[in-house]
């Protein structure tokens, strides 16, 4: 199972695609690419390139675990809540990063 | 300190109107981020993994109150209320937006600062020792030196885009405080037969995956020729450096593969061929950089000392202050302080908002208005008379900064790691923070003395784990984060790279992997005055392997 990530250009905040194509930054309303689903995966892939938005776009494999996406990665984990050590919120979203494919 | 003549002030200016209309044209899309990438970090601009990095350079490491003053009002204004000091003397802010980039960049040229080749292959910021200018054991001040080298790399257009990045670091001072050693150049002062002073040119060091000590190039150059030699380096390097694979493209693989002869060779022959040309250094131009860094206004005291034993007897958290963070300085009667910005428990590097005002603030009222930044994360008052010492330590108990631990186990370098680099494979400050902890006594960090740990988050070497008396660096192996141990590195003139004593700890274990270490060394030490190197350079490498991993 995939997700898409990147950043958003104006925060460079960490961001998700969601089931309706928006740019988001909670990872559990990320949109859950199944293995059979690459086709849609990359036309996602393409047409958020388009908007010129979302910068450092990747691919991360996830695990749902108690209806939450979890990222296999500790460094998705942390992109995902904010850093560990000092302890800072994450970044968020300003009132001009909404972004939508 | 340099003062930025009309053409610094003309081209800064100039580079920041640039590079706003460069962000302008990003975010209207008229540039796609292919494009842009480059831009920003030409103007020091990273992405990492929680938002934008703006990198701001402080050469060789030199502040004045006004501009520590601007660094603290953009913490406050565009970023979280704190900054990071890095281990190249520069600074770093970790949640700017891009769109308040110009803002800040015009704010930092109003103060004579930028962010320009703080990334990039090129010539980065040009460190040197923090106590420049002030040190008993200096033969000569680096900083006029290193300013003419600041303004002979900066856009530089033969060096723009080299096989790879180049870092010159310098000391006038035979005691390395500035890990010379471990540089693309790095420049000693040094004296010929004749009583003239000079540089020794080391070249070909470097910390990284492939960690090297810089060889001896020439023992002896001239300030009149430096200019041509180093350029000549540069150019032997931009000619022959590898472009082909990016982990082979800096200066010390060349010098490894060709040996230190064949670029020895290479170099003089381009040195024969410039010497004395447009790059010659007329004494006057030198003499003229150097009346900005005259010394200042010192007054003229009787040699002042301070009772510290009987400090210590009245007050002994000051008096530990007083045994660990004062530096000896060259007037009678003052002394440089190292503010310690390694807290217990504390992420090393990092300064609110309220502190850097605070330090500024000393700065102006106790050492002439000037401070720097140490390239082990500190920040340092380089000339305040010895009588204000009291004063300065209790304004330093008021912002939080008076840990008097400079140079001892909790005095941590730790790059940013995985916590906010985009690079990092594992968490830096989290494991600098146990450490911190476990050893925080003071009577415990007395009783262990003078000890180096330093810490990377990737095999890049941000926290100059290779050089650390203990190293840690951060791997990642099937999804966990495992920290590799070295022993015995050294940054100073004695230059060492830890040895790995074999496999790595996971995150918990760390701390007491460390404490197994330096039990080891109070044990076997010959006296409380053997530091922990000296021990492990007579010991060798056995007792310690046996106290990480038993007899196995």
């Amino acid at each position: 199972m995939e997700i898409l990530t990147g950043n958003e250009l104006l925060s460079g905040a960490t961001v998700y695609l969601d089931r309706h194509g928006n740019w988001v930054e909670d990872i559990n309303e990320a949109r859950v690419f199944l293995t059979e689903e690459t086709e849609a995966r990359d036309a996602a892939v393409a047409a958020t390139r388009a908007t010129m938005r979302i910068n450092s776009l990747e691919t991360e494999t996830v695990t749902l675990k108690d209806g939450k996406v979890i990222a296999d990665r500790l460094r998705e984990r942390i992109r995902a809540d904010g850093p560990t050590a000092p302890v800072f919120d994450r970044q968020h979203l300003g009132e001009d990063g909404h972004v939508s494919i | 300190m340099y003062r930025y003549d009309e053409f610094d002030a003309a081209f800064v200016r100039e580079r920041t109107g640039q590079f706003a209309d460069q962000v302008r044209r990003r975010v209207s899309g008229e540039l796609s981020e292919d494009q842009f990438r480059p831009l920003r970090l030409m103007n020091g601009l990273y992405l990492q993994l929680h938002a934008y990095m703006l990198r701001i350079a402080v050469p060789y490491g030199t502040l004045s109150s006004r501009q520590l003053r601007t660094l603290g009002h953009i913490a406050r204004k565009y970023d979280r209320g704190y900054g990071h000091f890095t281990t190249r003397q520069n600074i770093q802010f970790n949640w700017p937006r891009l769109t308040d980039i110009p803002e800040i960049l015009s704010d930092l040229a109003s103060v004579e600062m930028h962010a320009i080749q703080t990334s990039g292959n090129c010539i980065r910021n040009i460190t040197t020792d923090q106590f420049a200018g002030a040190a008993a054991d200096e033969i000569i001040d680096p900083r006029p030196v290193a300013e003419i080298l600041r303004q002979w790399s900066s856009l530089h257009p033969e060096f723009t885009y080299l096989p790879r990045k180049f870092k010159i670091a310098m000391t006038g001072a035979p005691n390395d405080r500035a890990a010379v050693k471990f540089h693309d150049i790095g420049l000693m002062a040094a004296t010929n037969p004749e009583g003239e002073i000079g540089w020794a040119v080391h070249v070909g060091g470097g910390m990284g995956r492939t960690p090297m000590i810089a060889k001896l190039l020439n023992g002896f150059v001239p300030h009149e020729h430096l200019l041509a030699y180093l350029e000549s380096v540069l150019r032997v390097y931009n000619r022959y450096g590898r472009r082909d694979n990016k982990y082979k493209a800096r200066i010390k693989i060349l010098v490894h593969e060709e040996g230190i002869e064949t670029i020895r060779e290479q170099v003089e022959a381009e040195f024969a061929a410039i010497k004395g040309g447009v790059l010659h250094l007329p004494q006057e131009e030198l003499d003229r950089i150097s009346a900005y860094f005259a010394p200042p206004d010192f007054e003229r005291l009787n040699a002042t000392s301070i009772d510290v034993a009987r400090e210590k007897i009245l007050d002994p958290v000051y008096g530990r202050w007083l045994d660990n963070n004062i530096h000896s300085h060259r007037v009678p009667g003052y002394a440089s302080v190292t503010i310690s910005l390694k807290p217990i428990g504390g992420a090393p590097g990092d300064a609110t908002a309220e502190q850097m005002e605070a330090v500024a603030g000393l700065a102006e009222k106790y050492s002439f208005d000037e401070l720097r930044v140490t390239h082990e994360q500190n920040l340092v008052l380089p000339h305040v008379k010895i009588a204000h010492l009291r004063e300065i330590y209790d304004a330093l108990v008021e912002a939080g900064l008076a840990e008097g631990n400079s140079g001892l186990i909790t005095d941590i370098i730790a790059c940013p790691g995985l916590d906010f680099c985009a690079l990092a494979n594992a968490r830096s400050i989290p494991i600098a923070q146990a450490i911190s902890q476990r050893f925080g006594a003071p009577e415990r960090q007395k009783e262990i003395g003078e000890l180096k740990i330093k810490i990377s988050g990737c095999i890049n070497a941000c926290g100059h784990h290779h050089v650390g008396h203990i190293g840690i660096l951060g791997v990642e192996k099937k999804g966990t984060e495992l920290y590799q141990i070295t022993v015995g590195g050294d940054a100073t003139e004695d230059a060492a790279i830890g040895s790995i004593l074999g496999h790595g700890f996971v995150a918990d274990e760390v701390p007491n992997a460390v404490e197994r270490l330096v039990d080891t060394y109070l044990e076997k030490r010959e006296s409380a005055q053997e530091p922990f190197i000296a021990a492990f350079r007579r010991l060798g490498e056995a007792p310690f392997k046996e106290a990480l991993y038993g007899n196995a």
